[in-house]
């Protein structure tokens, strides 16, 4: 019992060290989704706004967000692979509500070359709609630290 | 495309043509079998369509009845008869289909352009037109346009002119003519320049409110000014107001109570933005937005000379006034993105007089130091290089240091040059010889600009040590400090996000652009930041000499920019590309950023960042306080050393203008201003931070001060 009891002690200890390492590991992302480029003429047909917020464990990427006001139902949501304001491929699909408002979701796998573009601000999420295929809203990820000075 | 508007009445032809172009899907073939009701295409038809197409496409900026707003200049009235009266419909077609509208023209026909020009024209009184427009249209606009319909469609009275308040400064304060001297050491009391030296410091050194009392500040007038675009810096001398108006209207008021002395309508009586004015000896001198100089007796407000800083009627124009060095008034231009013989200059005239004394044109022609840059272009395409924008002044070295716009068009493709065409002197610092108007030297911060961002704005002196240096931000954002005796390079810093350059060299300042904005092609779209609000604007920054901080306002937008064909025809031009306007990445959605820079390590030391764009210049003072104004009304008062907001008020419409500090029998007051056009800083944020709502109206001048 004694040996059990130990036994236990250790497995207990050793959970609490990998869910602390697993904590530790753990790399939280924010980005901020606003309306694709626009102009006086487009200002009413792209609208809306959003926030995802991007969990990474490991390789593991964890997508949770919410968006807004948009023009039409959404069609597509994606994250894409191109440095700050600057467009790039589709590198992985999201789930979104179907409406002009709603959620945005998805577990990811990433490789390790989208792990380093994460950490490089070198991804985006991009929704796109009925009326604005092209994509309405926008928001490049960066560090939810990034935001708070 | 073309052959849809041949099939059908012109309103339903521009209706279908831009409806397929929104599905894509329908081909030209699949409606040609209708081709057999084409009814005759008249001038008449193509007003009715061009009504419609402008509705669509161009309302929104310059107005449903081509009136002007905040987001676009008027079409329409005499100012614009004045402009484009003289020219053709072909070259307002070749300058329409270049540069409108900016957000892109890609689902917009030649014939839908014609039905807009046809539309523009009848709007202006043409009415001797029957036969439909082509795109060689090339009868004078004016001399169709008989006096009948001119004089109805007039769409206002005529303006006042002249002295429309008689009054006398003297009656409020003896009258102290305005010396060198005194513009070189300035009264503490008084701001009687723009930026209040000839440093461009725009620092004041009263401490009267400061960082313990600005928490006390309270309103003690307010003045409401005329309507238009407008971006004023007031002066003040010896206890009185000097207030620029748009409609270029000056005014004279009493500094202390608000009171209106006189005022004078110089005109021409317009929307159009004007930023300052300046003072000499007993003279008002002021630039007109129709680009004449002209001085007015400060006392009276009466007019003493007038002469020409260059032709209207060739697109020329000023949106600046001139700075005063020893005697010599010194002025820029604006509106020289035409392709006619004449370039843009920066001119000196004589203060009492106003006899020419010299002229620094600002483009190198063929045969000339730097002509070479210019990709082999014959002179009359060699555009742009405006300095719209007032400079400053280094009495000891007698050089005047100015920027200069970039070449237009916007695109290295569209000016039919290519990114090693770097064109000098665009886009550079330029040190003139105020005796002689001969270039002592010049740095060009960005050779070929590829994006519309312009190096022009102000030139801030500091002296460190034995050191002089010369400071300046463009629309890149990039601080820039550069030697002013020799012009070298000395060392730079981002204050904003950019990825238009991906290397900037730290020993010699050479930037590099990305490789897709060396080569962008016509219509191919390129995104970059920041975008043609700038980075920084014409919004002026100070220089705090106490902290030997730098205190800039910002702006965290990007852009996409398409090219645009420009032909290179005698009289056409333009700028020639078009834009979308969007977040800068990582700024949360920041617009508005006030940065403090140490003019020694280059670092920044604190920023200031609100989702509003600023839209006044920066102010320091010896209270150890910062002022600056934003689209949302607000007007704030921050902590030189830490950027905390310490005060903050709310006016009637966006705070616009540069604040100024002053001080009447020991007591020191702020001013600033509310206005509204601006162009790009207004139109971006206009189109991104679409929640935040102000008047379209209320132009006024406020004066704070702290309880007696």
């Amino acid at each position: 019992m004694k040996l059990g009891r130990l036994f236990s002690l250790f497995l207990f200890s050793l959970s609490i060290t990998l869910v602390s390492m697993n904590v530790q590991a753990q790399e939280v992302y924010r980005a901020r989704l606003s309306p694709m480029p626009t102009t006086p003429q487009t200002v009413t047909d792209i609208t809306g706004e959003g926030e995802v917020i991007l969990t990474l464990n490991g390789n593991a990427l964890s997508v949770e967000g919410n968006f807004s006001g948009m023009s039409s139902a959404t069609t597509m949501g994606h994250i894409h692979n191109g440095p700050p304001a600057q467009p790039g491929p589709v590198v992985h699909r999201l789930e979104v509500t179907a409406a002009s408002s709603g959620n945005i979701s998805a577990e990811l796998e990433l490789t390790d070359e989208q792990v380093t573009a994460l950490r490089n601000n070198e991804l985006y999420v991009q929704i796109h709609s009925e009326n604005n295929a092209p994509g309405e809203l926008r928001g490049w990820i960066f560090l939810s630290s990034h935001f708070d000075s | 495309m073309k052959l849809l508007v041949d099939i059908r009445r012109p309103g339903l032809a521009l209706l279908l043509s831009l409806g397929l172009a929104a599905c894509g899907s329908e081909s030209p073939s699949s409606v040609s079998t209708t081709q057999s009701a084409a009814p005759v295409v008249t001038f008449a038809s193509q007003v009715e369509a061009g009504a419609e197409a402008y509705a669509t496409n161009c309302a929104i900026c310059h107005g449903a009845n081509l009136e002007g707003s905040t987001l676009g200049p008027l079409l329409s009235g005499f100012s614009w008869v004045r402009r484009w009266g003289t020219q053709t419909p072909t070259l307002l077609l070749g300058n329409i289909q270049a540069s409108m509208p900016p957000g892109g023209n890609e689902n917009i026909t030649e014939e839908d352009y014609l039905n807009i020009v046809a539309h523009m024209l009848q709007v202006n009184g043409v009415d001797g037109v029957t036969e439909a427009l082509t795109a060689s249209s090339n009868f004078v606009i004016e001399d169709s346009i008989s006096r009948m319909v001119a004089q109805r469609n007039r769409p206002e009275p005529p303006a006042p002119e002249g002295l429309t308040v008689s009054g006398n400064t003297e009656d409020f304060i003896p009258f102290i003519p305005l010396t060198d001297a005194m513009l070189r050491d300035p009264n503490p009391a008084d701001w009687p320049m723009m930026r209040r030296n000839f440093y461009a410091h725009s620092y004041s050194p009263l401490d009267q409110i400061n960082t313990e009392t600005v928490k006390n500040l309270q309103l003690e007038w307010v003045w409401n000014m005329h309507e238009g675009d407008s971006e004023p810096a007031p002066l003040v001398y010896n206890g009185i107001v000097y207030l620029i108006n748009p409609g270029n209207v000056i005014q004279a008021l009493d500094g202390k109570t608000g009171e209106l002395i006189w005022e004078h309508w110089t005109g021409p009586a317009n929307r159009q933005d004007m930023r300052n004015i300046a003072m000499y000896n007993d003279k008002i001198i002021q630039a007109t937005t129709d680009a004449r100089l002209v001085a007015l007796d400060a006392r009276t407000g009466e007019q003493r000379w007038e002469t020409a800083i260059a032709d209207n009627t060739k697109g020329f124009s000023n949106s600046s006034g001139p700075i005063v060095a020893d005697g010599k008034i010194i002025n820029g231009l604006g509106g020289c993105s035409r392709y006619i013989p004449e370039d843009c200059y920066i001119s000196a005239y004589n203060a009492n007089t106003g006899e020419l004394l010299w002229q620094f044109e600002t483009i190198a022609e063929m045969g000339e130091p730097g002509g070479d840059t210019w990709g082999g272009l014959d002179n009359v395409f060699r555009a742009g290089g405006e300095t719209w924008i007032t400079g400053s002044y280094d009495p000891d070295l007698r050089l005047t240091y100015w920027g200069t716009a970039q070449q237009k068009p916007w695109v290295p493709v569209s000016r039919h040059m290519t990114i090693y065409d770097v064109g000098l002197f665009t886009n550079s610092t330029v040190a003139v010889n105020v005796d002689t108007g001969q270039l002592d030297w010049y740095f060009q911060h960005v050779p070929a600009e590829a994006l519309d961002l312009d190096e022009v704005f102000e030139r801030v002196l500091v002296n460190r040590g034995d050191d002089k240096f010369v400071f300046s931000i463009g629309k890149h954002g990039i601080l820039w400090k550069n030697d002013r005796i020799t012009g070298e390079f000395i060392g730079f810093k981002e204050t904003v996000f950019q990825n238009a350059f991906t290397n900037i060299d730290p020993e010699s300042g050479a930037v590099t652009y990305r490789e897709d904005i060396q080569n962008a092609q016509l219509n191919e779209w390129t995104s970059a930041c920041p975008s043609s609000a700038g980075g920084k604007d014409w919004h002026s920054m100070t220089y705090h000499p106490p902290s030997g901080l730098i205190i800039a306002p910002l702006s965290q937008t990007c852009l996409e920019n398409a090219a645009r064909e420009i032909a290179l025809v005698q009289g056409g031009g333009g700028v020639g590309a078009s834009r979308k306007f969007f977040e800068m990445p990582g700024t949360n959605g920041n617009l508005g950023k006030v940065g403090a820079y140490d003019v020694d390590t280059m670092e920044e030391v604190w920023s200031h960042q609100q989702r509003a764009s600023l839209h006044t210049g920066t102010i320091s003072t010896g209270g150890n306080l910062v002022f600056v104004g934003d689209l949302d009304r607000r007007f704030k008062a921050l902590d030189v050393s830490t950027g905390e907001t310490l005060w903050e008020t709310r006016l009637g419409t966006s705070v616009q203008g540069h604040p100024v500090s002053f001080a009447i029998e020991g007591k020191q007051y702020i001013a600033v201003t509310t206005a509204l056009g601006g162009t790009s800083p207004r139109t971006v944020p206009g189109v991104i931070a679409t929640e935040i709502s102000y008047p379209r109206w209320g132009n006024a001048i406020y004066v704070f001060s702290l309880p007696d």
